[in-house]
């Protein structure tokens, strides 16, 4: 197959149920969708539409229920475990609503953490973490703990981690979702650089619209299916 | 080096969350810190009073005895006529007259120093006998011995409190006492003590010496004598009761023994089964010793356990953040594995260190004992090997309490974290 005409995210008729103890739950059904290198996509809908399970998919961090995923040319249920976790450090970057940093790490060993797991060196990982760093403007901040930087400045920590081991998509939930305006603003416009200036693609799911009618498309979602 | 990436991961992660939860951790080190000094110390304490008996009993006792009693008796002349399938009963047979004695005993003292593994034989007449000085009387376990071979055999001459053993040899009618003996009658050296028994002659005997090998019970009840006297006293003329063995390696007394009955028909004794009872009671305690040391350890298993538990379940959140940056299972698993394993080795190192202080300081500590053996201070003994076995122990204790909530903390499913996070 040709991969620079393949999309790099495909999904055809995805759907994730969730079984509980006696009902079954049907989070997502029949969606199929794809998204290009270097496009920008904002995943939308309400709460409980099933926009986060779908990153999750997209993210080889679940599993569907059926349908396929195919993600820079590999289908993730074809995967083990251990292949998905790989999969995820090599090509994939991820940033949460809770800015999900590990607290007992500086931002700079954050940032390095997942690069070290690959097989990178030290000097260069820390030298790949400072440029990322120094690229959200984090730059003298390198050496304080998730408890001493403020929630932007946590948010930027984690999307320099995302971005340092330069992932083939980067993959964001709700990353505004926990900031005051100003800092989601900054935060958003670090995305929308990301994906406009660097050409990186970049799927973030957000319930904000007035971010989600910048990005370069939006796939809006409603109990569970593509609308 | 990217076969090696895993582990440098692993250990930075482990390593920094553990200095990250000093308290708690701390704890969990310190539960196994007191295991590991326990088990130094009291194994210590058993092994330094059983290793202070032993020895004790080995320099006092030989290491085999041979007795006067025939393994293979005549059978009675009723019997030996008849065969022995006969119907014969003599009613109220009166006890044989005939005392036991070794025959030959010459020759097998000699037999015996030519045999592999022996040091030294001496042989010796052994019975009881009374001995009265200034109207107090007492009954003594009196040794007729051949001074010189005696010596070589369970060394006298080493514990002579006042004289000198080899003083039996030159002052004709002569005996050597305990020094319990020699305080209960008020003796000292010099003295003369008249002694009797019912089958032989009275003596007067100088007393040339007295003795105290620090065993109570030997030291209350032994007198030595020569051959001749105590022959002449017990009036068994020219009779050997026993024969007195020391062997190059006493662990290997019970064999040795075993050889000996076998190829003189003589009853023997090694000193394992002479001091069985008291054997037999440090194989209990020690079995109930380490019933202990096993059950504290545990107990240093479950701290790690129960933190670790407690760690893991905290620790959701940041695994959800391991796994979805691709860390594997099993990187998460020798994480929380890494840090058991630290805090074991941390825990044995420091009970390890601690032990060694506790066994300097039982040692130094002022305690008399008067028993089975005599000493001033606790006694304890240093076996190196036990803090090898701390660490060990420590090692297991601590691989087997973190595997199960590393185990936990590998099953984490990050989706379900972040799920329940975003809501």
């Amino acid at each position: 197959m040709d991969r620079s005409v393949e999309p790099l995210i495909r999904t055809k008729n995805l759907g994730r149920t969730l079984a509980n103890a006696s009902v079954e739950h049907v989070i997502l059904q029949g969606v199929t969708l794809s998204i290009e290198r270097g496009e920008f996509v904002a995943l939308t809908g309400a709460s409980g539409s099933g926009k986060s399970t779908l990153l999750y998919l997209l993210g080889a961090l679940d599993r569907q229920s059926e349908g396929e995923v195919w993600i820079d040319g590999v289908e993730m249920d074809s995967l083990d475990d251990d292949e998905r976790a790989a999969f995820r450090n090599e090509r994939l970057g991820f940033v949460f609503q809770f800015h999900f940093l590990l607290p007992e790490f500086t931002a700079l060993e954050n940032i390095v953490l997942p690069m070290l797991r690959r097989g990178t060196q030290r000097d260069e990982a820390e030298e790949r973490g400072h440029d990322a760093l120094e690229m959200l403007g984090l730059g003298d901040l390198h050496g304080r703990k998730p408890g001493q930087l403020s929630g932007g400045q946590q948010q930027r920590v984690s999307i320099a981690r995302a971005v340092a081991n330069d992932p083939v998509i980067i993959l964001a939930d709700e990353p505004t979702g926990n900031l005051d305006s100003a800092n989601a603003e900054g935060v958003f416009e670090v995305f929308a650089s990301l994906a406009h200036d660097q050409k990186r693609t970049v799927v973030m799911v957000t319930h904000d619209s007035s971010f989600a009618t910048r990005a370069d498309r939006q796939i809006r979602l409603k109990d569970g299916r593509v609308i | 080096m990217k076969v090696l990436a895993p582990l440098r991961t692993v250990l930075f992660v482990a390593v920094r969350q553990l200095w990250e939860r000093k308290l708690l951790n701390g704890i969990a080190v310190g539960g196994v810190t007191l295991g590991v000094l326990v088990l130094i110390a009291m194994n210590g304490i058993m092994l330094g009073f059983q290793e202070k008996f032993t020895s004790t009993i080995l320099r006092i006792s030989p290491h085999v005895t041979l007795f006067d009693t025939e393994l293979r008796p005549k059978p009675p002349p009723l019997e030996r006529l008849f065969g022995p399938r006969s119907v014969a009963e003599v009613a109220h047979q009166s006890p044989s007259k005939r005392q036991t004695e070794i025959k030959r005993p010459y020759e097998i003292v000699r037999a015996l120093r030519s045999m592999e593994g022996v040091e030294a034989v001496a042989p010796s007449v052994a019975g009881t006998v009374l001995l009265d000085f200034g109207g107090k009387t007492k009954s003594v376990d009196l040794r007729g011995i051949d001074v010189a071979s005696q010596d070589h055999v369970t060394s006298i001459e080493k514990y002579m409190k006042s004289g000198r053993l080899r003083d039996l040899d030159v002052s004709g009618d002569a005996i050597v006492l305990g020094s319990g003996i020699a305080d209960d009658l008020g003796l000292r050296t010099g003295d003369t003590v008249r002694a009797a028994s019912p089958a032989g002659k009275p003596l007067d005997l100088k007393v040339v010496g007295i003795f105290e090998a620090e065993v109570p019970p030997v030291d209350k009840t032994r007198g030595y004598t020569t051959l001749r006297v105590a022959q002449t006293l017990l009036g068994r003329p020219d009779s050997i009761t026993r024969i007195e063995v020391r062997l190059k390696d006493p662990d290997d007394a019970i064999r040795v023994n075993d050889r000996f009955e076998r190829s003189l028909g003589y009853d023997g004794e090694s000193w394992q089964e002479a001091n069985a009872n008291f054997l037999s009671i440090f194989a209990m305690q020690t079995m109930v010793v380490r019933f202990v040391i096993g059950a504290i350890l545990l107990v240093g298993g479950f701290g790690i356990l129960a933190i670790q538990v407690m760690i893991v379940l905290q620790k959701q959140r940041d695994i959800a953040i391991l796994r979805s940056v691709g860390l594997r299972r099993l990187d998460i698993l020798n994480i929380f594995f890494v840090q058991g394993v630290v805090i074991a080795l941390l825990g044995g190192a420091l009970g390890d260190a601690l032990g060694r202080l506790a066994i300097y300081w039982l040692g130094q500590l002022p305690v008399k004992t008067e028993g089975l053996v005599k000493s001033d201070t606790f006694l304890v003994h240093d076996e190196p090997s036990i803090y090898f076995w701390g660490i060990v122990f420590a090692l297991v204790v601590g691989v087997v309490a973190s595997f199960i909530p590393a185990l936990r903390g590998s099953r984490v499913e990050p989706v379900e974290v972040l799920r329940g996070q975003i809501g």
